[in-house]
């Protein structure tokens, strides 16, 4: 791969595209749309071999699909879409279909460990989690959160009941935690096999209880890169930090005009702070007329306005994939907008630029190495 | 090619011979023909035959739990199967099937 080379990934609600730029990050070069046509949520390319991307299409028509690339995205072939395990006792309703299915949406990919090639994570609604060891040729049902007891406590948000977080431990190799709207954060620390509900302190204003074991509606979580015992959460109760590796949480977005919101990225190289786009609860629009980013120090212990003046002036709205950062120093900081606005920082949110190129609706960006 | 990959337009015949299945351009890519004929007996045993014979439209036209995705539409001779009965809906060698979807999204 070509050193410092970026390439970030996008999936929108008509197809994918990718875009390449070198460590300056100023200019990019668009290719697509991938799968045009297709709803897709989520694009992810294999760090440990870039070459290999894979994105996830979800069609009104023929239901979900995962398509892999070997080649950087210029030719793509459909691989098995994970399924759900369907139990023989159980229930047929009227429809002659069962009770409990089908998978919904395809949400979100995570690659397996460093040295497990080859291995992958996958988040679909209705919140579960599959696992493939051979490059999404086949998945696996990770029955240990699929079926977890808490799992009748458990009800969509808005955009269904999806698994849209999947977090790996890098100092812990069996330590994982995952999101699910509107079940809350849960936390593995064997690999996947049993899982833990993790959402201590985050109250939910949508139920009767106010502190339930499960049923928050987290948007988004993010491990802080040096120290992955603390993790950041935008949930749809405000923004929420824990330092016990999610046994714990605190909110501190309560200073903000608004903490509602759906993203939030740590950059590899900027320890201690994170990056989350606040939005107004109702209108799911950035307030004012005017997105903001805010940047978190763990230092200080509070945000700062990295957006300054109006550079994109509008009601701007993001989904929970949308933002993420990269590896390089100063770090670069990825945006996408629901009315297909890319926003860039190169320069660890000091600056920010708008891609020129007005993509459709933006559902997730993933940035990784160019092959 | 056989028989049944050819479409013989047998509206002249007496008794047509099999059923007619006809796709709409929607699913090109999981089916390379438009026209099919049949020796299934129902709706169910005709969409499993495609299935068996086309594995791309596997999973496509149903999901995992068995059940007709939500913007495909199955006709008999022109009148629409019952979603609620579909499975189980007869069918004649003298029948034409017709697989359809509605137009979804902006």
């Amino acid at each position: 791969m070509a050193k410092g080379k970026v390439a970030v990934w996008v999936g929108t609600r008509k197809g994918a595209y990718s875009l390449t730029s070198d460590a300056k990050r100023r200019k990019w070069a668009v290719k697509g749309p991938f799968h045009a046509g297709n709803d897709v949520f989520h694009v992810a390319a294999d760090p440990r071999d870039p070459k290999f991307v894979y994105a996830l299409a979800n069609n009104g028509w023929f239901g979900p699909r995962v398509f892999r690339s070997s080649n950087s995205g210029a030719k793509w072939n459909e691989v098995a879409p994970p399924m759900m395990s369907l139990l023989k006792d159980r229930k047929k309703n009227e429809m002659g279909g069962s009770e409990a299915g089908p998978i919904v949406n395809l949400w979100h990919l995570t690659p397996g460990p460093e040295d497990e090639p080859g291995s992958w994570f996958l988040g679909v609604d209705p919140g579960m989690l599959f696992r493939s060891d051979d490059r999404a040729a086949s998945w696996a049902p990770l029955d240990g959160l699929n079926k977890h007891p808490t799992r009748p406590k458990w009800n969509p948000g808005a955009g269904g009941m999806c698994l849209h977080s999947i977090l790996l431990d890098p100092t812990r190799p069996k330590r994982m935690y995952i999101g699910i709207s509107a079940a809350g954060v849960f936390r593995s620390d064997d690999g996947g096999e049993s899982w833990t509900p993790k959402n201590h302190g985050v109250e939910v204003s949508f139920q009767p209880d106010k502190n339930p074991e499960v049923g928050q509606c987290v948007h988004k979580i993010a491990l802080d890169p040096a120290n992955p015992n603390t993790v950041y959460r935008q949930d749809h109760d405000g923004i929420h930090v824990s330092h016990d590796a999610a046994d714990t949480w605190k909110r501190v977005g309560k200073v903000l005009d608004t903490d509602f919101g759906f993203v939030v990225t740590a950059p590899k190289e900027m320890p201690g702070e994170a990056f989350f786009a606040p939005l107004e609860g109702m209108s799911r629009l950035g307030p004012g007329g005017q997105l903001q980013v805010y940047k978190w120090s763990e230092k200080t212990r509070k945000f700062t306005p990295t957006v300054k003046g109006r550079p994109f002036p509008g009601d701007l709205g993001t989904h929970r994939d949308a933002m993420d950062s990269d590896w390089l120093n100063p770090s670069g900081i990825y945006l996408g907008t629901t009315t297909g606005q890319l926003l860039v920082s190169p320069d660890g949110a000091k600056s920010w630029n708008e891609v020129p190129y007005r993509f459709p609706g933006i559902h997730s960006v993933t940035v990784a190495p160019a092959a | 090619m056989t028989f049944s990959d050819a479409f013989i337009d047998t509206s002249g015949l007496p008794h047509r011979p099999m059923v007619a299945v006809r796709l709409d351009a929607m699913l090109k890519e999981f089916v390379p023909r438009r026209a099919l004929t049949s020796s299934a007996k129902s709706v169910r045993a005709m969409i499993e035959e495609l299935e068996t014979n086309y594995p791309k439209v596997r999973f496509r036209l149903r999901d995992e739990t068995g059940q007709l995705r939500r913007y495909v539409k199955v006709f008999v001779n022109g009148d629409e199967v019952d979603r609620r009965t579909w499975l189980s809906t007869p069918l004649a060698p003298s029948d034409t099937v017709d697989i359809l979807h509605s137009i979804q999204g902006g």
